[in-house]
């Protein structure tokens, strides 16, 4: 029997009381021919006990990254989140709140959500944030229709805008649809043989809208050039960053450099992997855009007191008012992963972020020494510095690597052909700060063996 | 007042990290990319931090907390079993392009979700991609625009949807690249199809609306509604918004509908999380099905060699649709929250109609209990109905018209007096065809005393004088918030000190 209902047994009197006789009278209104006839041909339901046993069961049928030795990385990186983290969101003030209309009752989420907004700015060195779009993917999509919005009237290349050709076709789908709609065509930036940005081929791209670029880049190269962008396209065309945001320990906040927007995946900031979602994309950007952005912001007020305050503002742009010429439809987010994120940041502080992101850069370092010492296999970006992830070259297909090394217990990373099909060899090698030193040795023994395998044909 | 950015104490005092494998020193970076000043954010402890949110906490309102009657967004219990469960490495720790043998298990429950989602609405297929509703909609309506493309339909330009509408479903047409056209509603809110049949031709691609509408009345128009837009060669689309009100009792395939999303936040009680995270599968019928974006899981019987990692003796797979639209968010979508979903589901099986009946039974018996007391306290004047309907579905409207006339109270002023008697306010001024608009959803997880209380409650704030009742809430932690300062004097982060 179902155990969630308060009013099992009292259906009768409730009826009555009403002046009904069976529950068959609240549905009188549904036309006969699209009465369900039939019980739902679903399961009985289950107690919770079952439930949950059930969840193990098969849950514990996947293999958690934590039980493997794992290099996957690929855009979702393997983190630590504090515990106190996930003791704080699950109380239900905020884990049962929804989007705070009543803002005299949801100070706390808008309070939260305005710090994060803070931190958010601060990480990337722009004055503004969202409080969350869905993730990196959509954030970086809503950016494209964002800068052709703000740029297009004065814009010599109409309705268009560059992206890098290194961006994953998940992603890179992702902004395609959003983009569509909006009659927006996507050209691509050209890389160099080292991986970096070729920036040539950006002069083409001054007096479209914008241009987007990451960085690190989806190979993991941390590009100086990215910082001359900006002088390129000039003031008119937005120049749009994705990043990880970890990596800003280190690397200097985009907004320093030029960006006019700066997108990404916060999952490292509070989020466990989770399959990919729910985590949360962070898009912040510069005072021009600010009224033609995507997504809900808080600001600070005060009420009737004159007490400080806060509430949703700038609501003008959003579905509810605007409805079809909202500048995106989003209504629910990710508030709840975003708030994650603030708790998170909070802890780190500024050195600890710091401290964080040299773990993730030191583990790539050493990993790049200790795979490139192995026979047969190189790394055709070595020279470069590299954020989480790098190109490993193999002697044989990457997806014949990773079938060696899983039977071994190690996920070996991303077989990057499945971005770049001619790139049968290439294996996307990603280490964090979760990686240990023992891991690594553990991979390039394991790969000099496979490596060493001649007779195997992939 | 506990500020985040007030905490200003010694570096790393949040949480101590082990070392880095290598020293600092050994990285490396383009000298231009170091970065030179680090953000500002705050150095506080742990116990600080903790401090910290828990005083947010307790300035926040959750259905934890009490009633949240919030009309169109099924505020129900969150059962924290499926907290739990989300927090299993087998899903938390798990990575999205981990191989299939590794996750069988969130395929399973997957695939479980697609014929669960289908078989309830009446659709052929289903993928669990979209993040949240309005994604859900856009999702849906790119599937239809590629299939009229892939027909060489492509004079087909308008999406058609009723002004009571929610706003996503023209923003998420208007999104893909659509012309909208809204058909005004009946005076009591229901759709017209005079209207509906006199924008009605070959270039329309789409029309969208959920049922029951956003005034909780079932539409026994749509039927007729789909014939006519079917009879031009288009599409209908169903706001899963209101879903919670039918299951088991209709689907929206047997009313005549092509596509789909679902809000498994509100149906299936992902926990709203302020905002969100959120999840909105969409289905679809079948000559839909090859548009649709992955994930989408088929299952197989189990071959040799396989054993190890199966469970249930099936083998499943990600399938990619031959025409898909691709992606509209990178990963498998909400994953976690399908999960919880998933959890909830279980916990009714073939009772989701019981759950759905309860919805409505609390809806009417809200209602009814209303009119009980206003009646019984003297002001049953001061509303009427948003619709003149014998029952509602699972949520209802008032007009609060009648005492604005009368004593010069408006809902917002009710909204904000039920604050004070510790409520969550009903959702008000939608849809605009009500004027002075209060719109009850109290879900089926609500008992019979909550809502009588309620409704005593509710009259009481009816029985404020006008002066006292604009001054309201007065018990809140702040009290009305100054939303035009807010705009006027922009303030979205914290001013540092230099910045002021």
């Amino acid at each position: 029997m179902v155990d969630q209902l308060p009013n099992r047994g009292l259906e009768l009197e409730m009826l009555e009381e009403m002046g009904f006789t069976s529950i068959d009278d609240l549905f009188s209104d549904l036309p006969e021919h699209v009465r369900m006839q039939e019980p739902l041909p679903l399961p009985p339901p289950q107690s919770e006990e079952e439930i949950i046993a059930d969840a193990r069961r098969l849950l514990g049928a996947n293999r958690a990254m934590g039980d493997v030795v794992s290099f996957l990385g690929a855009g979702i990186y393997r983190n630590y989140v504090p515990a106190s983290v996930f003791q704080l969101v699950t109380r239900g003030e905020f884990l049962t709140s929804y989007t705070p209309y009543q803002p005299e009752v949801s100070q706390g989420m808008l309070q939260a959500m305005w710090e994060f907004q803070t931190l958010i700015s601060e990480l990337v060195g722009l004055p503004i944030a969202n409080l969350s779009l869905y993730d990196g993917s959509t954030a970086a999509a809503e950016a494209l229709t964002c800068v052709v919005r703000v740029h297009n009237r004065k814009a010599t290349q109409k309705d268009t805008v560059y992206v890098s050709e290194l961006v994953p076709p998940d992603r890179m789908s992702v902004m395609q649809n959003y983009c569509q709609g909006a009659g927006i065509s996507i050209k691509y930036l050209k890389h160099n043989l080292d991986g970096t940005l070729d920036l040539t081929s950006v002069r083409d791209a001054a007096g479209s809208c914008g241009v987007y670029v990451e960085q690190p880049n989806p190979l993991g190269i941390l590009d100086g050039g990215l910082t001359q962008i900006k002088e390129i396209i000039g003031e008119h065309t937005a120049l749009i960053v994705g990043v990880q945001p970890v990596s800003l320990g280190l690397v200097e906040a985009p907004g320093n450099y030029g960006a006019d927007i700066v997108v990404g995946e916060g999952q490292p900031f509070g989020s466990p992997p989770t399959g990919g979602g729910p985590i949360y994309g962070i898009f912040a950007c510069s005072k021009p855009y600010l009224r033609l952005m995507p997504g809900r912001i808080v600001g600070r007020s005060i009420d009737v007191d004159e007490k400080e305050a806060y509430c949703l503002t700038l609501s003008t742009r959003e579905q509810h008012i605007r409805r079809h010429r909202a500048t995106s439809n989003i209504c629910t987010n990710e508030t709840l992963i975003a708030l994650m994120g603030a708790m998170h940041m909070s802890l780190l502080g500024p050195e600890g972020l710091e401290h964080l992101a040299t773990r993730n850069m030191s583990a790539c370092i050493l990993a790049k020494q200790k795979l490139a010492e192995i026979e047969g296999i190189t790394l055709p970006h070595f020279t470069g510095s590299h954020f989480n992830e790098f190109v490993v070259e193999l002697p044989k297909s990457a997806a014949n690597c990773l079938n060696y090394l899983d039977s071994v217990g190690i996920i070996g990373g991303f077989d990057l052909s499945r971005w770049y099909p001619t790139q049968g060899n290439w294996l996307l090698v990603s280490v964090t700060d979760q990686t240990k030193a023992e891991e690594i040795e553990l991979l390039a023994a394991h790969l000099a063996v496979w490596s060493a395998i001649k007779e195997v044909i992939a | 007042m506990s500020r985040l950015f007030d905490f200003a104490g010694s570096a790393g005092m949040g949480y101590s990290q082990p070392q880095p494998l290598l020293p600092k020193t050994s990285i490396a970076l383009p000298p231009s990319l170091s970065r030179q000043k680090l953000p500002r954010w705050p150095r506080l402890s742990e116990p600080e931090m903790v401090r910290h949110y828990t005083w947010l906490s307790r300035r926040n309102f959750g259905i934890d907390t009490g009633f949240y009657p919030l009309g169109s967004c099924t505020m129900k219990h969150n059962p924290r079993v499926n907290e739990v469960i989300a927090q299993l490495p087998g899903i938390a720790d798990i990575h999205p392009h981990q191989p299939e043998h590794h996750l069988q298990g969130l395929l399973s429950i997957f695939h479980e979700m697609q014929h669960m989602l289908a078989i309830c609405s009446g659709m052929d297929a289903v993928t669990l991609q979209p993040v949240a509703g309005a994604q859900g909609e856009f999702t849906a309506v790119r599937c239809v625009q590629e299939y009229f493309r892939n027909r060489g339909e492509t004079q087909r330009t308008k999406v058609i949807v009723p002004d009571s509408a929610h706003g996503t479903n023209p923003a998420s047409a208007a999104m893909a690249g659509y012309d909208i056209v809204e058909i005004p509603s009946l005076a009591n809110g229901r759709i017209d199809l005079d209207a509906l049949r006199a924008v009605v031709d070959e270039t329309v691609a789409l029309m969208m609306i959920t049922n029951p509408n956003t005034l909780g009345l079932f539409e026994t128009d749509v039927p007729e509604a789909a014939e006519i837009v079917h009879a031009a060669g288009g599409q209908m689309y169903y706001d899963g918004a209101n879903f919670n009100a039918i299951l088991g009792r209709t689907s929206p395939g047997m009313m005549g509908f092509d596509a789909v999303h679902f809000n498994l936040h509100k149906t299936f009680s992902q926990p709203h999380g302020g905002g969100g995270p959120g999840s909105g599968p969409i289905g679809v019928k079948s000559h839909l099905a090859e548009f649709l974006p992955s994930p989408i899981v088929k299952k197989r019987p189990v071959l040799s060699g396989e054993e190890q990692f199966a469970v249930d003796d099936m083998w499943y797979s990600w399938y990619e649709p031959k025409h898909t639209i691709g992606k509209v968010q990178q990963w498998h979508g909400n994953a976690g929250a399908v999960i919880r979903c998933w959890a909830y589901y279980r916990r009714y099986g073939f009772g989701l109609k019981d759950m759905s009946e309860h919805a409505v039974l609390n809806a009417n018996y809200l209602r009814h209990a209303l009119h009980r007391e206003a009646a019984a306290a003297g002001v049953s004047h001061m509303f009427v109905d948003g619709a003149d309907a014998e029952v509602a579905k699972h949520e209802f409207t008032i007009s609060l018209q009648p005492a604005k006339e009368a004593v010069g109270i408006s809902a917002m002023d009710v909204a904000k007096g039920l604050l004070d008697q510790g409520y969550m306010a009903p959702t008000v001024y939608f849809p605009l065809v009500v004027p002075e608009c209060m719109m009850f959803e109290p879900t089926e997880t609500e008992s019979r005393d909550t809502l009588d209380q309620f409704a005593k409650d509710f009259v009481k704030v009816l029985q404020i004088d006008a002066d006292t009742l604009h001054e309201a809430p007065v018990t809140t932690p702040v009290r009305r918030v100054d939303e035009v300062y807010a705009a006027r004097n922009l303030c979205l982060k914290h001013p540092f000190d230099d910045e002021q």
